[in-house]
C-alpha cells in the first residue's frame, strides 16, 4: 500500500496577530503542520503499520517549510518531497492542486490523502480539485478509514450522517482532524527522521512556472471582525440568576 | 443575458433553508447587475421543488431528475452540476456551504477551470468578478476576497442573508443526465447515523449545545429537557464528539458545522477558538459556564456564571414559564 499524503506549513491559528492598513502582520511567525494535514499522516501510517506499506510526504513551501516535511518523517513517514516556492507567492488552492497534479502524474500510487482544509484559510478546496485533475475517485471529510482488499473504505461526515464510502484504489481522501490524534514524534523518531530522504524540486522541473499558477482569487485586505457588543455576565445565586437572564431573553432579547 | 445560477440543495425530502437563503441574495445581485436569477435542483423528484423555489425570485428553474441522485455521490452531483453550466453558461453559480457542497465544490471548479471562493460570509458581483468576505484563522478575522473567472463559484455560509421573497413567473426547463450507477466508482454503502429526529443544526433557529461540562446522563437529560422547550437542536463541542456522547454530525464549529441561529446557548463549553469559529454568529448567546474566567464569556451577550446542574433546572422552569403565558 502507497501513500502520498499532502501536507502543509500555516500560521498557528493561536498565535498572536495584527492588522495594519489591511495587511496581515503575525507577531511570531509561529508556523506548524496543518492539523488536518497531521491527521492524514497518522491515519496513513496507521494503515500502512496495519497492512504494510510505504507513507510519503509531499509539501509546496519555502524553504522554512522543510521543517515541517522533518515533523511528519518523525511521526514515521518514510520519505519526503519538497516542492519548492518563494515565500510570498499568494497561491491558492487551484495554484497548488496544479502543481500537485504535475507532481503526481508520473507518480504511482494507492492513495493520495490531504487535510480536508487548512487551518488558517479554511477553503477545503484543494482535495477535490486535486482529485478532479488526476481523474480519481475521492471522497472528502474522512473520519475513519479502512482498507477492505480492493477498496478504501471512507467512513466521511456528511449533512445528516456518516455516509460510508468505498472507492478502489488508486483514489484520494481528505481528512478531518476528527478521525485520530496524531501522535507526538518521540526522540527516536526525531533522530530518524534526520536520516530520511527529503526531495527537493523545483517548480520549472515539473514544467511549471510560478507566473502559470495565477490565483483565481486573491485576498486583497484582512480585517479584524466586528466585535461583538460586549455582553452581561450573571454571579450570584443560580436560581436567581438563571431565573433573570430566562426573562431577558424573552424581554430584552425577544428570542423566546 | 448572463445569468447568477443557485444550486438549491434538496435535504431529506424539504429545500434548504441555507440554500433559499442564498438564492435571496443571488437574485438581489441580479437584480443590481441586469444578470437573470436562475436555479438548479439536483433531485430523484426535483420538479416537485420548484414551486417553493419560484417564490425566491429565480425566472428559469433547472430540474435534473435521476434516481441516482438518491444518495449523495459526488460524481452524478458534479457531471450533472457541469452539463447545466454548459447549458446555461452563468457568470456566477452559488452555493450554501453544506458538506455536499464541499465534497463537490473543488472538482468542479478544476472541471470547469473556473474561479472558486468557498465559505464566505457576503459576496458581491459587479459583473466581472466576485467580491468577497470570508472569516479566515479559525474565524479570529475577516479576509476580503476577490476572484476573477469564467464561471466563478461561490458557496455562502448559512445564516448569511435573509430569505426574501419574490414571487415570479418561471419557466422550469428539465435537463437530463444519464448516469450509468455502474460506472461510478465511489460508491455509497450505507449512512451510518442519521441524526435522525433531531432539528438539522443549519436551518434551526434555536441551539443548545453541549460542552465538557455536560459529562452524564443527569446532565444530557437537562439539554434535551432545554432544546424541548425551545425547540431547539441539539449540538456540541469536539470534547464531546468525540468521546462519543454525541453524533459527530452535531459538531459546531471550524471542523464541524457552521450555524447561525437566532439563539445559542453554550452549555459547560469553554470557548476554543475552534468552536466560537463555527457558532459566533449566532444572533444572541447565552453561556453557562462555572468558570467566570471561561473564554466563551467573551462572545456571549448573557453569560450565566454557575454550574449547570443548578442554573439549567430553574432556567428550564421559568422558560416553560414564559411559553406557558
Ligand atoms: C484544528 C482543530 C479543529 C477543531 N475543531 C473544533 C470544532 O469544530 N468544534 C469544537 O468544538 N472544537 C474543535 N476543536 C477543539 C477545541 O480546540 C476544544 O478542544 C474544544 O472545543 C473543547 O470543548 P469543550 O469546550 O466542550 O471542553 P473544555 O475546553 O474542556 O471546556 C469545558 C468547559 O465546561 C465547563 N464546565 C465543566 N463542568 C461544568 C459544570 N458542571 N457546569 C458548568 N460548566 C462546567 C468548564 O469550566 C470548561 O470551561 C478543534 C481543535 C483543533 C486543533
Amino acid at each position: 500500500m502507497k501513500f502520498f499524503v499532502c501536507i502543509k506549513m500555516v500560521p498557528d491559528v493561536g498565535a498572536p496577530f495584527q492588522i495594519k492598513d489591511g495587511e496581515l502582520i503575525m507577531d511570531s511567525d509561529r508556523m506548524v503542520l496543518n492539523a488536518y494535514d497531521a491527521s492524514a499522516v497518522e491515519e496513513a501510517l496507521v494503515l500502512t503499520e496495519k497492512h504494510g506499506g510505504e507513507v510519503e510526504v509531499v509539501c509546496i513551501g519555502s524553504a522554512k517549510a522543510s521543517e515541517t516535511i522533518r515533523k511528519a518523517l518523525a511521526m514515521g513517514a518514510h520519505k519526503g518531497s519538497h516542492i519548492v516556492v518563494e515565500g510570498d507567492n499568494n497561491f491558492d488552492s487551484g495554484s497548488y492542486s496544479s502543481i500537485l497534479a504535475a507532481f503526481f502524474k508520473d507518480k504511482s500510487y494507492d492513495v493520495v490523502s490531504l487535510g480536508k482544509q487548512s487551518q488558517d484559510t479554511d477553503s477545503g478546496l484543494t482535495g477535490s480539485m486535486l482529485a478532479e485533475a488526476l481523474d480519481l475517485p475521492y471522497a472528502t471529510n474522512a473520519v475513519g478509514l479502512e482498507i477492505e482488499s480492493d477498496n478504501l473504505v471512507v467512513k466521511r461526515q456528511g449533512d445528516t450522517g456518516q455516509e460510508m464510502i468505498g472507492l478502489p484504489f488508486p483514489c484520494a481522501i481528505t481528512c478531518s482532524n476528527d478521525m485520530n490524534e496524531p501522535r507526538i514524534p518521540n526522540l527516536k523518531g526525531i533522530m530518524a527522521s534526520k536520516r530520511k530522504p527529503i526531495d527537493t524540486i523545483e517548480l520549472s522541473s515539473l514544467g511549471l512556472s510560478e507566473g502559470e499558477l495565477k490565483a483565481s482569487s486573491k485576498v486583497t485586505s484582512y480585517e479584524h471582525k466586528p466585535a461583538r457588543k460586549a455582553g452581561r455576565k450573571f454571579e450570584g445565586e443560580a436560581d436567581e440568576i438563571a431565573r433573570e437572564v430566562a426573562q431577558l431573553l424573552d424581554t430584552e432579547a425577544s428570542v423566546i | 443575458m448572463s445569468s447568477i445560477l443557485t444550486y438549491v440543495a434538496i435535504s431529506e425530502g424539504k429545500v434548504k433553508r441555507s440554500s433559499l437563503e442564498v438564492l435571496s441574495r443571488s437574485k438581489q445581485i441580479a437584480d443590481a447587475n441586469g444578470l437573470t436569477c436562475t436555479a438548479v435542483i439536483i433531485d430523484p423528484s426535483a420538479s416537485s421543488f420548484a414551486s417553493t423555489i419560484q417564490q425566491y425570485g429565480a425566472s428559469e428553474i433547472f430540474v435534473v431528475e435521476d434516481a441516482s441522485f438518491d444518495k449523495h455521490r459526488n460524481a452524478p452531483l458534479t457531471s450533472a452540476l457541469t452539463k447545466v453550466m454548459e447549458t446555461s453558461s452563468p457568470s456566477v453559480v452559488a452555493f450554501a456551504s453544506t458538506e455536499g457542497t464541499k465534497d463537490i465544490l473543488g472538482a468542479l471548479a478544476a472541471n470547469q477551470k473556473a474561479g472558486v471562493v468557498a465559505d464566505v460570509s457576503s459576496f458581491d458581483f459587479d459583473g466581472n468578478k466576485v467580491s468577497a468576505k470570508r472569516p479566515v484563522m479559525a474565524a479570529k478575522m475577516m479576509a476580503n476576497v476577490e476572484v476573477e473567472g469564467s464561471p466563478i463559484l461561490v458557496s455562502v455560509r448559512s445564516g448569511s442573508y435573509d430569505l426574501i421573497e419574490a414571487s415570479s413567473e418561471a419557466t422550469v426547463s428539465n435537463i437530463s443526465v444519464s448516469v450509468d450507477i455502474n460506472t461510478l466508482r465511489a460508491t455509497l454503502r450505507e449512512i451510518v447515523s442519521a441524526t435522525g429526529d433531531t432539528i438539522d443544526l443549519n436551518e434551526a433557529e434555536a441551539i443548545v449545545a453541549a460542552g465538557r461540562g455536560v459529562k452524564d446522563e443527569e446532565a444530557k437529560a437537562l439539554i434535551s429537557e432545554l432544546a424541548d422547550v425551545l425547540h431547539a437542536g441539539i449540538g456540541a463541542s469536539r470534547a464531546l464528539t468525540e468521546a462519543g456522547i454525541y453524533d459527530p454530525s452535531l459538531q459546531i464549529g471550524q471542523t464541524g458545522k457552521v450555524v447561525s441561529p437566532q439563539l445559542y446557548i453554550a452549555v459547560g463549553i469553554s470557548g476554543a477558538i475552534q468552536h466560537v469559529a463555527g457558532m459566533a454568529n449566532s444572533k444572541v448567546i447565552v453561556a453557562i459556564n462555572k468558570d467566570p474566567d471561561a473564554p466563551i464569556f467573551e462572545v456571549a451577550d448573557y453569560g450565566i456564571v454557575g454550574d449547570l446542574y443548578k442554573v439549567l433546572p430553574p432556567f428550564i422552569e421559568e422558560l416553560k414559564n414564559i411559553k406557558h403565558n
